[in-house]
């Protein structure tokens, strides 16, 4: 697809036109954090910004959402699927890869209707990382660059330069909102990619996996039984923080909701995690994984090794979202995999 | 069917589970059109005793106390336990950490033989409960839920995960990652993370949730810079009567 260079002072004439049809979402500092808010009129956007805090998947897949509305007197009930249009503006590419890995898994089996709803309202707009996260290891996990999954992915080549690559013909239609902009020169498409060798190479300086990722998955299946799970589960509060920070996490639970009338009612689902107690407690009492030091492990054995099997990719991005918001300091899948092929390989 | 009678009853507490309940204002009178409030001295005057569900607000801290609470358990043919100092004895639970004299005297001073009182324990240490609602003061929307359950003969269930799991879905930044101590990590969920969305930490008001890992708890406290004495103090706020608590009891007790 094609390349096209915007400048810094035409950012809020698109701004301005892009709103008037879409929610638009840019990130935005909070203290020493970095949120995607609603833009507003002159407001600064966050072009270097490390990580958002709180999940892309948020937007596309919300904490509680309505699904029915029910009537208890008729037993009648009728489908709620509400999507508005939105703008995702400046996501992060492992962020992307996260979005892409979740369309792959709300349409496998039966399509998640309000999953998808969303999705095809959603404009998403890319942004090469200007900083990493002291956290993040994407540049080990394949999530340094995504071919496909973009609207328009931005490239900041400059304190007031950007290379735009166009990922969609929505995509192209809303760069072109306020007219045709400049296609961009081979010089400056190799400036975009000098930017991104440059970051790349930053964020492999640093949290590095010792290993292959497409070893992950094998080393996960020799692992069951390693007594890493129990030592590191020690300190686990069993929060469900990690699940509902991961961008990659998509369980839910549902259940229902009626008005003080008792008249009428709504099922809505609401995020759920594996890390939680109950998550596997079945009628009768039995619960699948009762032990902490079994969530825990269920947890990485799906990152590392459930969901390869399932899609051929590995369930982790690498933002880092779980390390930085875990208070025991116990979830990190960079050091689980580390150790664990350092252990696999001593065995031999 | 005739509307169940409902009755409120305060023990040792402020009352402010009920005045939650008041706050309800216009819903009150939708909800009340399923029930007939028989007992309940923030709303009206008139009271009887003939009920069939009977919420218990306060903890019990005196031998008079668990009589009269022996004899509503008698009566009622469900008894629900409503506020902190109901379900897990609550800030009452302070003077357990005292000897007697001393917390009598600190009170009432010169007059304290006067007064009959004892460790303060939740409504469900001292007769069979069917139902507790957490919280200081309890969530209204909360209140709402469980006699809408009631209504529906649906059984609710408290949730059995920490304010962590709400915290996150409310989209809030940690506040322990921020600095500050924040029990929310042990704390059973429900509120909807009310506290940490306005800005302050939670203070375990909901009591431990099920299996709550409270030594964890202390060396994440502590990692996180805090003083062992911080962290105790912060605990025994609302979680006392789990502090005191051994071995199996204790598992029993938050299970």
């Amino acid at each position: 697809m094609s390349a096209h260079v915007v400048y810094l002072e035409q950012l809020p004439s698109l701004f301005e036109k892009w709103k008037e049809k879409f929610k638009l979402f840019v990130p935005q500092k909070k203290g020493d954090y970095y949120l995607l808010q609603e833009y507003e009129r002159g407001q600064e956007i966050c072009f270097d910004y490390d990580v958002i805090y709180n999940p892309i998947k948020s937007f596309l897949f919300p904490s509680y959402e309505t699904l029915l509305d029910f009537d208890l007197k008729t037993y009648a009930s009728k489908p709620v699927v509400d999507a508005e249009p939105q703008i995702l503006f400046g996501i992060h590419p492992y962020d992307i890869k996260a979005i892409n890995q979740l369309d792959q898994l709300m349409e496998m089996g039966s399509v998640d209707v309000n999953y998808r709803a969303r999705r095809d309202k959603t404009v998403i707009m890319g942004l090469e990382p200007l900083r990493v996260a002291k956290t993040a290891f994407w540049s080990f996990m394949d999530a340094e660059k995504v071919d496909f999954g973009f609207d328009l992915f931005w490239t900041k080549i400059g304190p007031s330069a950007f290379v735009v690559e166009v990922g969609s013909v929505l995509g192209e239609e809303l760069l072109f909102v306020n007219g045709k902009v400049d296609v961009a020169t081979a010089a400056e498409k190799e400036v975009a990619r000098r930017k991104h060798q440059e970051i790349v190479k930053k964020a492999k300086m640093q949290n590095v996996l010792k290993f292959p990722n497409t070893d992950i998955p094998k080393v996960m299946a020799k692992s069951f039984n390693s007594y890493v799970w129990i030592e590191k589960s020690r300190k686990c509060l069993s929060c469900g923080s990690c699940n509902f920070i991961c961008p990659t996490c998509y369980c839910f639970d549902i259940q229902d909701e009626v008005d003080d009338l008792l008249k009428k009612g709504k099922r809505y689902r609401t995020w759920d995690g594996c890390m939680l107690r109950s998550f596997a407690s079945i009628a009768g009492g039995h619960n699948f994984r009762k032990q902490v030091f079994e969530r825990y492990r269920h947890r990485y054995m799906r990152k590392g090794r459930y969901i390869y099997d399932l899609l051929g990719e590995l369930g982790c991005v690498g933002c880092g979202r779980c390390i930085q918001s875990c208070p025991a300091r116990i979830a990190n899948p960079l050091e689980i995999f580390n150790f664990l092929w350092e252990d696999v390989s001593y065995e031999k | 069917m005739s509307k169940p009678k409902v009755a409120f009853f305060d023990f040792a507490g402020c009352e402010g589970d009920q005045l939650q309940i008041a706050n309800l204002e216009e819903r009150l009178l939708d909800i009340a059109s399923h029930l007939e409030i028989v007992n309940f001295r923030e709303v009206k005057t008139e009271q009887a005793d003939n009920y069939d569900i009977a919420f218990i607000e306060g903890s019990i801290t005196r031998p008079e106390d668990e009589k009269r609470l022996k004899k509503i358990r008698k009566q009622a043919k469900m008894l629900i336990a409503m506020g902190a100092c109901a379900t897990i004895g609550g800030i009452n639970c302070l003077k357990n950490f005292l000897g007697k004299q001393e917390y009598t005297s600190l009170v009432y001073g010169p007059y304290a033989r006067h007064y009959s009182t004892y460790a303060t324990r939740p409504v469900r240490a001292v007769v069979p409960v069917d139902g507790e609602i957490h919280g200081c003061p309890i969530d209204k929307e909360e209140f709402v839920l469980v006699v809408k359950s009631l209504l529906l003969g649906k059984i609710y269930i408290p949730p059995d995960y920490p304010v962590c799991v709400e915290c996150k879905k409310a989209g809030n930044i940690c506040q322990l990652e921020q600095g500050r101590l924040c029990l929310g990590m042990i704390t059973r969920a429900g509120c909807k993370a009310t506290c940490i969305s306005a800005g302050s930490v939670c203070w375990g008001c909901r009591g431990p949730v099920p299996g709550a890992n409270l030594d964890a708890a202390r060396q994440v406290i502590d990692e996180h810079g805090f003083s062992w004495l911080e962290a105790e103090d912060r605990f025994r706020l609302y979680l006392g009567y789990f502090l005191r608590l051994q071995g199996w009891v204790y598992e029993q007790e938050t299970t």
